[in-house]
């Protein structure tokens, strides 16, 4: 797989997501790309289970279950210490028997109420390069927009940061001015599947704080 | 979408998989002769019969009492580095005098490096360790392992190491979806054929267990 790189598209005050939507795709159809479906990154997370009174013996930890329709037999777990695992997709049978209990017993995790993200919309191809843009919604409601681009024919973010750059400001201006910052801390490593899972959790999560903050505290 | 999907799955019976389990033991002296005969008797008659060396780890969730504990099989190719296999277990029907073979769910899952430091991290213990050797046979969908045991004198070293008895472990099974119940005749007749040499039966374990303590 090539480098890719996630970024979040500002929503200007006054137009709707869904405008902004449409004329990035405009935009992304006029340099010649061409539609080739649709892609889906969703994301659940899963909290230990308190009421059990587990506090004492499992540790209090988040597992966000990922999966990304361009790498569609896997799953992928990530904890809150940033431990990312990499599994088939029956993993996901696994997780399902941590989170329900059976005969009357306690499960050991529990769905986070609300908690599912999902980032999907139109797959696009232009020669080397695949454009997803993404609207992102939480409890079916519209959160925000992800636009991911990947360089397929080169694995280091070095070699075709400039390569890039250039492609993703014809169409998205200065939000693609510097590298993310998780691509940005391996600049001369291999770029890996797991790497797209975690921009994409980042983005996620920036967009629940949101949410949070603009609600009053309780 | 992909819950969606896995729970059809579930529901249909594709997963969870089941397992139909026969077991055996032979004395180290004899291993040569059976593996001479499966050989003859399984696919690939003509090639070296396939070797592994793996680690086993298997690790537990244990809660409070109202939770139920929950145990995975952890396995790591010492010869293919890479392969780190995750091995979820369910209950084991015994059945009646009418079924050939144990059946038991399983679920079988490719992971990455990280399962040790997630498993941990996610509450799960070790429970113990061990190092499997031995040879891997196939006959259409029927596995047959002949592995040999050892136990670790130091944990997580797996050079420094001891066999656990002087026989090796012979196992057949067949993992298919739910309802296949013609499996279990197959294996029994595959299990005749490698009489008087091994006895492949299927064997209580919690009878055993009950036995041990």
């Amino acid at each position: 797989m090539g480098v890719v790189c996630v970024y979040a598209f500002p929503v200007p005050e006054g137009k709707s997501g869904q405008q902004v939507v449409d004329s990035l795709q405009k935009q992304v159809e006029l340099l010649g790309a061409v539609k080739t479906g649709n892609f889906s990154v969703d994301c659940e997370t899963y909290q230990a289970n308190t009421q059990a009174g587990t506090l004492t013996t499992t540790p209090q930890r988040l597992i966000h279950v990922l999966h990304n329709s361009e790498q569609p037999a896997s799953c992928f777990s990530v904890l809150d210490t940033g431990t990312t695992l990499i599994a088939d997709v029956l993993f996901d049978v696994l997780i399902h028997k941590l989170t329900s209990g059976k005969a009357g017993k306690e499960a050991f995790y529990q769905q986070r109420k609300g908690s599912k993200m999902e980032s999907k919309g139109p797959r696009y191809e232009l020669s080397d390069f695949i454009i997803k843009i993404g609207s992102v919604s939480m409890a079916s409601n519209f959160k925000g927009i992800l636009v991911e681009v990947e360089y397929s024919p080169c694995s280091v973010p070095t070699e075709c940061w400039n390569l890039m750059r250039e492609l993703m400001q014809s169409f998205m201006g200065n939000v693609a001015e510097t590298p993310p910052t998780l691509v940005k801390n391996k600049m001369d490593n291999f770029y890996l599947p797991g790497d797209t899972i975690n921009q994409y959790l980042e983005h996620f999560t920036n967009f629940r704080k949101q949410t949070v903050m603009g609600q009053p505290i309780r | 979408m992909y819950m969606d999907q896995l729970n059809q799955a579930v529901k249909g019976g594709i997963a969870p998989f089941h397992e139909y389990l026969l077991q055996g033991s032979i004395v180290d002296s004899s291993k040569d002769v059976l593996v001479h005969r499966l050989r003859g008797l399984c696919d690939n008659a003509d090639s070296n019969p396939e070797a592994f060396h793996d680690h086993e780890m298997i690790f537990s969730l244990k809660g409070s009492p109202q939770q139920q504990p929950m145990t995975v099989y952890l396995r790591h190719s010492l010869i293919q580095t890479d392969c780190w296999h995750l091995r979820y277990v369910g209950s084991t029907e015994f059945g009646d005098k009418t079924r050939q073979t144990l059946v038991r769910s399983c679920v079988d899952i490719g992971v990455s490096d990280s399962i040790v430091k997630f498993l941990n991290e996610i509450g799960f213990k070790l429970e113990y360790e061990f190092v499997a050797k031995g040879y891997f046979f196939h006959k259409g969908r029927m596995k047959v392992t002949v592995s040999k045991l050892f136990k670790m004198n130091i944990q997580g070293d797996v050079n420094n190491i001891d066999p656990l008895t002087l026989s090796c472990l012979v196992e057949l099974s067949v993992v298919v979806p739910t309802g296949q119940e013609q499996v279990g005749e197959d294996m029994k007749n595959f299990a005749e054929q490698l009489k008087p040499l091994v006895q492949l039966e299927k064997v209580d374990h919690r009878r055993q267990q009950q036995a041990a303590t």
